[in-house]
C-alpha cells in the first residue's frame, strides 16, 4: 500500500507511526496542485524575471506555493538576499575565515550532530552548516549563536544546497523578519508570545481559557514556533510554504500560522482534559497530523484569518516588556 | 522532519513487572504507570492516591537533560539528541507503596540566553533536577548557579536533585564525585551520578525525589503535590502526599 518511501524528499526519516494512508490521500490531490503550480510559475517567470517588486499577482502566486525546483531562486529574489549577495560578494567567505572565539565555536560544534541527526542528506553538510552559523555569528555580534538558528539554517541548506545563499537568507529572516528574537534577552520573542496570546484571546477565547485552565504556558507551547519559524514544529513542506509567505509578506505570516494552528485544532484542544494530553497534541499532531500535513489547506486557513498589521503593531506596543506568557 | 523528540510521549499503558522499558528498580518495584486515571496497579490492588508533582530540568546546554527524560519516560537513548528549543513537557508515573506519583516533567533549553524563559518554567515546581556533565567543569559551575537561583526564587522547600550525567564517560571525568557530593550535602540536595546512555541511576534519581517530596511538605497539602483523588481519606498516609 505504501508507495511513499520512509525518507521524505528532503532526506528526513518519517516517524514510526507515520500515517502513510493519510499521506497518500493528501498527496493524490496535492501532486495535481504541484503540477499546476509548476506550469503556472514557469509561465510567470518567463515573463517576469525580476521579482524584487512584489505585486498582488506575485503575492498570490507565492501564497499558492513556490515549486520546489524554483524555491531557491525565488526566495533569493523576493527576500532581497540575492541583492545582498551581489553587493557583498566576498563578505560570506571573510566572515567564515574570521578567527572564532572558542566558546562560540564550541557552542556551534556541539549542535552540529544534534541538528537533524536522522536526515540522510544532512550527514555530509555539517561543515556547510558550521560555516553558515559561524558567518552569521560573526556578522551579528548581538546575536552570535542562538540555539534554534541551527534548524533554520539547516532547512535553508536543504532547500538551497548552497551555504552562501543560506547565510544571506538566514540574515534576512533573523534580522529583518524576527529581529531581537534570538538576542541574549530574547525580548521580542517574549513580547510576541504575549501578542500571540492576546490574539488567541480575541479570536478563539474558549481555546485560551481551556489552555489556561490546563496550566500550560504559551511559552512552553509556542517558543519554538517563533524561534525556529516552525522548523522542527510542522511538517517540512508546510514550513517551506510558510517561509515562502514570510519572505514575501513578513512577520505577520508567523502570527497567522500560529493562530491557524490553534483554530484548526480547536476541537482537539478543547477535548484535552489535562496538561499532558494538551502537550501531546502540540508535540505530535502538529508534526505528523493530517491538518498540518495538508499544507495547501493549512495555508488557506492561515489566510482566512482576519489580521491586520496595525492590530499586531498596537498589541506589540502593549506587550513590550511582558515575560509571563 | 525527524521526530526524535516527538517520540517522547506520555506513556499510556499499565506497566507490568515484565515491561522491558522499566526493569525493576532497586526499590523492588516495577513502577511506571500510565496516566489513565483509575487503572489498576500491577499487583491488581486498588490504588489509593495519586499525587502530581511538577519537576523541572535545568542545566547547561548538551549535558543530557533531554536524554535523562527520554531514558526515564521511554527507556530510550539517542547518541545525538536534538537540542531542545524553549521547553518540552512530558509526564511519567511511579508507584511507591500504595501511592502513585505522577511527574509533570518540564524539560528546558540549556543555552544561557534561554534563561529569560526559565522562570516561567520553574514557577510552581515542587522538584528540580539540575544536571551537569562530569566531563565539563563549566557545566558544574552553571549547575551551582541554577541551584542558587532555585533556592532564591523558586517554590520554597523545592526538592532539588543534582545529577552528574555522562557517568559512563568517567575516563574523561573532570568533576570529582566527592566534590559534587560534598557540595550537594552542604546545600541539602539529593545527588547521584547518572548515565542516560546506560540508564545508570536514572530511575533512581526520580524515585529518590519522589520519596523525598512528602518529607518536606508544609502544612498546606496543596503546596507540594496536588492530590488528584483519594479513595481512603481517613487512612494514614505513609509515603507521599498528605
Amino acid at each position: 500500500m505504501a508507495t511513499f518511501s520512509e525518507i521524505d524528499e528532503y532526506g528526513f526519516k518519517r516517524s514510526e507511526n507515520f500515517d502513510y494512508q493519510m499521506y497518500e490521500r493528501f498527496m493524490s490531490d496535492y501532486l495535481k496542485v504541484l503540477a499546476k503550480r509548476q506550469q503556472k510559475w514557469e509561465e510567470f517567470l518567463s515573463k517576469n524575471s525580476d521579482l524584487t517588486h512584489i505585486d498582488s499577482t506575485l503575492k498570490r502566486y507565492i501564497r499558492k506555493g513556490i515549486p520546489s525546483s524554483k524555491r531557491c531562486d525565488v526566495w533569493m529574489k523576493i527576500s532581497g538576499a540575492g541583492k545582498f549577495q551581489k553587493e557583498f560578494p566576498n563578505r560570506f567567505r571573510e566572515l567564515v575565515e574570521e578567527e572564532p572565539e572558542k566558546s562560540l565555536k564550541d557552542s556551534i560544534i556541539i549542535d552540529l550532530p544534534r541538528t537533524f541527526p536522522d536526515n540522510s542528506m544532512f550527514n555530509t553538510q555539517k561543515e556547510q552548516l558550521y560555516n553558515i552559523l559561524i558567518a552569521f555569528a560573526h556578522s551579528n555580534k548581538a546575536i552570535g549563536y542562538c540555539q534554534g538558528l541551527n534548524y533554520i539554517a539547516g532547512l535553508l541548506l536543504l532547500v538551497t544546497k548552497d551555504e552562501e545563499k543560506s547565510f544571506w537568507l538566514l540574515k534576512v529572516i533573523v534580522e529583518k523578519h524576527v529581529p531581537n528574537y534570538h538576542t541574549s534577552k530574547m525580548e521580542n520573542l517574549l513580547r510576541d508570545l504575549a501578542v500571540f496570546k492576546e490574539l488567541v484571546i480575541r479570536r478563539v477565547p474558549e481555546v485560551n481559557r481551556h489552555i489556561e485552565n490546563c496550566g500550560l504556558p504559551y511559552a512552553v507551547i509556542a517558543s519554538k514556533w517563533f524561534i525556529c519559524l516552525f522548523a522542527e514544529v510542522l511538517p517540512v513542506e508546510t514550513v517551506l510554504r510558510i517561509w515562502d509567505c514570510v519572505f514575501s509578506e513578513g512577520y505577520k505570516v508567523l502570527f497567522r500560522a500560529a493562530l491557524a494552528v490553534f483554530i484548526t485544532h480547536k476541537n482537539k484542544i478543547l477535548e484535552c482534559d489535562d496538561i499532558a494530553a494538551l502537550s501531546t497534541i502540540f508535540r505530535e499532531q502538529l508534526m505528523s497530523g493530517e491538518i498540518t500535513t495538508n499544507c495547501h489547506k493549512f495555508i488557506e486557513s492561515m489566510f482566512k484569518i482576519r489580521l491586520t498589521r496595525s492590530e499586531v503593531e498596537s498589541l506589540r506596543k502593549k506587550c513590550v516588556g511582558r515575560n509571563d506568557t | 522532519m525527524t521526530r526524535n523528540y516527538g517520540a517522547l510521549e506520555t506513556k499510556r499503558f499499565l506497566v507490568t513487572p515484565e515491561t522491558k522499558d522499566f526493569p525493576r528498580n532497586n526499590y523492588g518495584m516495577a513502577t511506571a504507570r500510565g496516566n489513565n486515571g483509575s487503572g489498576q496497579r500491577p499487583n491488581n490492588t486498588t490504588q489509593n492516591r495519586i499525587c502530581q508533582f511538577k519537576l523541572v530540568l535545568l542545566g547547561e546546554s548538551a549535558v543530557g537533560k533531554s536524554s535523562l527524560v527520554l531514558r526515564f519516560v521511554k527507556g530510550q537513548f539517542h547518541e545525538y539528541q536534538e537540542s531542545t528549543i524553549g521547553a518540552a513537557f512530558l509526564t511519567q508515573t511511579l508507584c511507591i507503596d500504595d501511592t502513585t506519583v505522577k511527574f509533570e516533567i518540564w524539560d528546558t533549553a540549556g543555552q544561557e540566553r534561554y534563561h529569560s524563559l526559565a522562570p516561567m518554567y520553574y514557577r510552581g515546581a515542587q522538584a528540580a533536577i539540575v544536571v551537569y556533565d562530569i566531563q565539563n567543569q563549566d557545566s558544574f559551575e552553571r549547575a551551582k548557579n541554577w541551584v542558587k537561583e532555585l533556592q532564591r526564587q523558586a517554590t520554597p522547600n523545592i526538592v532539588i536533585a543534582l545529577a552528574g550525567n555522562k557517568a559512563d564517560l568517567s575516563q574523561s571525568r573532570v568533576v570529582e564525585h566527592d566534590e559534587a557530593k560534598q557540595y550537594a550535602e552542604e546545600n541539602g540536595l539529593l545527588f547521584l551520578e547518572t548515565s542516560a546512555k546506560t540508564a545508570m541511576n536514572v530511575n533512581d534519581i526520580f524515585l529518590a525525589i519522589a520519596k523525598k517530596l512528602p518529607k518536606v511538605e508544609g502544612n498546606n497539602g496543596n503546596v507540594h503535590g496536588r492530590r488528584l483523588n483519594e479513595n481512603e481519606p481517613n487512612r494514614q498516609m505513609n509515603n507521599c502526599c498528605k
